[in-house]
């Protein structure tokens, strides 16, 4: 029944927030109605849009994380009321910094998807798994997780020297 | 064109007015302190004091040198001065906009303080050398794009007019250099800046809008900013800081005047301050607002980059 699987050379790892409202059953109901979509989704399910703060984004990206997809209620749908309104906001603000420090936005999506929308939630995972396929992996926070410093670079002529001299 | 001298000459009356509305209010018990700047050991350098006798108003003065924003040591120094009564506190028209910040955030009370405002024309970048004449060159980059000189609804504010030449816009500059880069190219130079940082949270400690009893960056259950000076945790910290004041900021320009590794934190609240105004149509000002731009919503929000 399977469909026939394409081997990779690079399967990227994608980190889902979503609220366990609304997308987190949209995408139990994929999984209900048989869908199939890539297995490199990671769901993590927050309470509402609301909770997940940028810094979780971050850490994302810094635990090795190539793609985030962050997808909750439709607005007006909120089981808090207005929690997706508030996260609309600090994203909108929240992807702008990122933009502005280097990050490539292509790596993060943000979506709306309902209880009943299984098939948008297959399309929104695959289209972002694809997507950073071709992209390849996000470099930028692993290198700088492995790179060591001491924060006083050796620049000057007289460190050099003692440097050298060790 | 950078030798051309700022006027501040305004600054000699501003400091006596200072000193006369200080000893007024002190004398007459309208205050039990009044936070403003006196003048430190070397010449022409100023230091923060907080006067409580009017004796001692004479101590006060207004000079190029006056670079602090005494808003900070009314919310985490807070303590340190007496709780009875109202506080007399001197600012500028960027520090203005911290305190009214802070009383939209519940964090000051409007009733509880006196402000005596300073027209201001501008103070110095540096005070590593406190007696330099203020000039083009030597002004703080924040007075460069200064929009409040003359601050308003101030309980004292003398009667003079500061003399504000147009210059060249310093973070404007800055900002549209770095959105013409690639991502690449940002990230390079930002992790060339991050790099420098050595932790100190010298940034943090003299914010005034950084008042969390525990901030998220010192909590290690579980720890989401690697709290060591490496490029890792750097960058957590100050993205997180940039998020944090976002909506919120000033401008007051403490964190990058106080960084010894000189990184340019103001740019990063500065472009935060500017999309927030494109998304938000919101700037902080001098008029006391319940709700900051993230605090709130509007169902009507852009979402065009949400699917």
């Amino acid at each position: 029944m399977h469909p026939e699987k394409t081997k990779h050379a690079f399967e990227p790892k994608i980190i889902a927030f979503v609220c366990t409202w609304c997308t987190y059953a949209g995408a139990d109901l994929a999984g209900t109605s048989r869908m199939q979509y890539p297995a490199n989704v990671r769901v993590l399910k927050f309470p509402c849009t609301g909770r997940i703060d940028p810094v979780f984004i971050l850490k994302a990206f810094q635990q090795g994380a190539d793609g985030v997809l962050v997808s909750g209620c439709h607005p007006g749908d909120c089981h808090y009321i207005a929690g997706n309104f508030h996260a609309r906001r600090r994203f909108a603000a929240f992807r702008k910094l990122l933009e502005f420090v280097g990050v490539d936005l292509g790596r993060l999506q943000f979506s709306w998807v309902s209880a009943a929308e299984g098939g948008k939630w297959v399309e929104m995972v695959t289209g972002l798994t694809e997507r950073v396929r071709l992209m390849g992996p996000m470099q930028e926070f692993k290198e700088l997780a492995l790179e060591e410093q001491w924060s006083g670079a050796i620049n000057t002529p007289e460190l050099q020297e003692a440097y050298n001299s060790i | 064109m950078h030798d051309n001298p700022i006027d501040t000459s305004i600054y000699a009356a501003v400091t006596e007015a200072i000193q006369g509305e200080a000893r007024r209010i002190l004398s007459e018990g309208h205050v039990a302190a009044v936070v403003g700047y006196a003048a430190a050991r070397r010449k022409g350098s100023a230091q923060p004091v907080v006067v409580t006798r009017a004796d001692d108003a004479g101590k006060l003065i207004f000079s190029a040198a006056c670079v602090n924003n005494l808003a900070v040591y009314l919310t985490k120094a807070r303590k340190e001065i007496p709780k009875s009564g109202k506080i007399g506190i001197v600012v500028k028209g960027c520090d203005l906009k911290a305190l009214v910040g802070l009383m939209g955030e519940s964090q000051l009370k409007r009733e509880e303080l006196y402000l005596i405002g300073v027209p201001c024309a501008g103070v110095l970048a540096s005070t590593i050398q406190p007696d330099t004449a203020l000039t083009a060159g030597t002004i703080a980059p924040k007075c460069r794009e200064c929009d409040a000189h003359l601050p308003t609804g101030c309980d004292f504010v003398p009667a003079r007019q500061p003399v504000t030449p147009e210059l060249e816009k310093h973070y404007s500059a800055e900002i549209a250099r770095l959105e013409a880069m690639t991502p690449a190219e940002r990230w390079a130079y930002w992790k060339g800046q991050f790099k420098k940082c050595i932790k100190c949270y010298a940034c943090r400690q003299v914010c005034p809008f950084c008042f969390c009893e525990q901030c998220l960056c010192d909590r290690n259950k579980p720890q989401m900013v690697e709290t060591t000076p490496r490029p890792a945790g750097n960058f957590a910290w100050h993205i997180v800081r940039a998020m944090h004041l976002a909506g919120r900021c000033a401008g007051c320009a403490e964190c990058e005047r106080v960084c010894p590794m000189d990184i340019p934190l103001n740019l990063l609240n500065r472009k935060m301050a500017k999309e927030l105004k494109e998304l938000y149509d919101y700037e902080a000002g001098f008029e006391v607002r319940e709700k900051g731009p993230l605090a709130t919503y509007d169902e009507k929000d852009d979402q065009s980059f949400i699917k």
